[in-house]
């Protein structure tokens, strides 16, 4: 079985999750950059990818078509920013579209592959971003982190949440 | 979910003072001197900060003429926090669907390997 860990970071707009999939590096880095094998795994529960195109380079365009089980199609949209074979995947994919179909978020994707054993683990670090300038700066390194005051508002919200339910 | 209302909130919340203001009033309501008191800025700049947030409708502001205290709302960040769980299900279970994948691919090539042998 491949196991999971999954939770949000302190920030609200942040997510990191890794798993361990029982296949080795060079497997796991053709899964996730060639288009054939992409599109056969890539969206939730029960959806197929009728167009699966990825530009694999920075500045290269990502645009998977998603047909959901009532057959809408959503696009999921992005670009690649950094890509060192076999082990990290830097994309940004494109979040709330504004009336005219701009988007007005993205969020900057951070995947690494570690290998051990003939296993490889696969860590997923999202972090919504505002504007490009920002994804600029976050790709160079220059993410500016959430501070540990947001730890305490995560955990009111937490607190709060859990009283509504 | 209004997407529009969810980038106002996201923008809102993209800046560390404003991020500050908000972990300070999850502590409870305050005025706009107590939240000026611990950053070097001028009450006009916090006040600025408020307004940011007022119009995320993260934060609503008493009507007590003196006090007007701020208190902070909850259902945006709400609103944040499922659409992170949203994105967290796509990719939890895109992993499932690649755990599937990744063993039907390596099963055909032991196969392949076996008929080969033969």
């Amino acid at each position: 079985m491949a196991s999971s860990t999954g939770h949000t970071n302190a920030a609200p707009r942040e997510l990191v999750f890794s798993r361990i999939f029982d296949a080795p590096r060079a497997l796991m880095w053709t899964a996730w950059t060639d288009p054939a094998h992409v599109a056969r795994w890539w969206g939730p529960n029960g959806v197929t990818n009728p167009v699966c195109a990825l530009d694999l380079r920075p500045g290269g365009a990502i645009r998977v078509d998603m047909r959901g089980t009532d057959g809408s199609v959503s696009s999921m949209t992005g670009v690649f920013h950094d890509i060192v074979e076999p082990e990290r995947l830097v994309f940004t994919t494109n979040a709330f579209a504004d009336s005219e179909g701009h988007p007005q978020l993205a969020v900057l994707n951070t995947v690494t592959f570690a290998e051990h054993d003939g296993k490889t683990t696969v860590t997923l670090h999202a972090v919504i971003v505002t504007s490009s300038p920002v994804v600029a700066a976050s790709v160079a390194g220059m993410e500016e982190g959430w501070t540990q005051s947001l730890d305490r508002l995560a955990d009111y919200l937490g607190y709060v949440q859990g009283e509504e339910r | 979910m209004a997407t529009d209302h969810l980038s106002i909130t996201f923008t809102a919340l993209a800046d560390p003072t404003r991020r500050a203001i908000l972990a300070r009033l999850a502590q409870g309501e305050a005025t706009v001197n107590e939240l000026a008191a611990p950053f070097a800025l001028s009450l006009p700049a916090v006040s600025k900060h408020l307004k940011v947030l007022q119009r995320a409708n993260l934060i609503t502001q008493g009507r007590r003429a003196q006090w007007r205290p701020c208190h902070l709302e909850v259902a945006p960040l709400k609103d944040v926090a499922d659409w992170v769980e949203h994105y967290r299900r796509f990719w939890e279970q895109s992993f499932d669907l690649l755990d599937t994948y990744l063993r039907e691919l390596q099963d055909n090539d032991k196969d392949a390997e076996k008929k080969n042998g033969q």
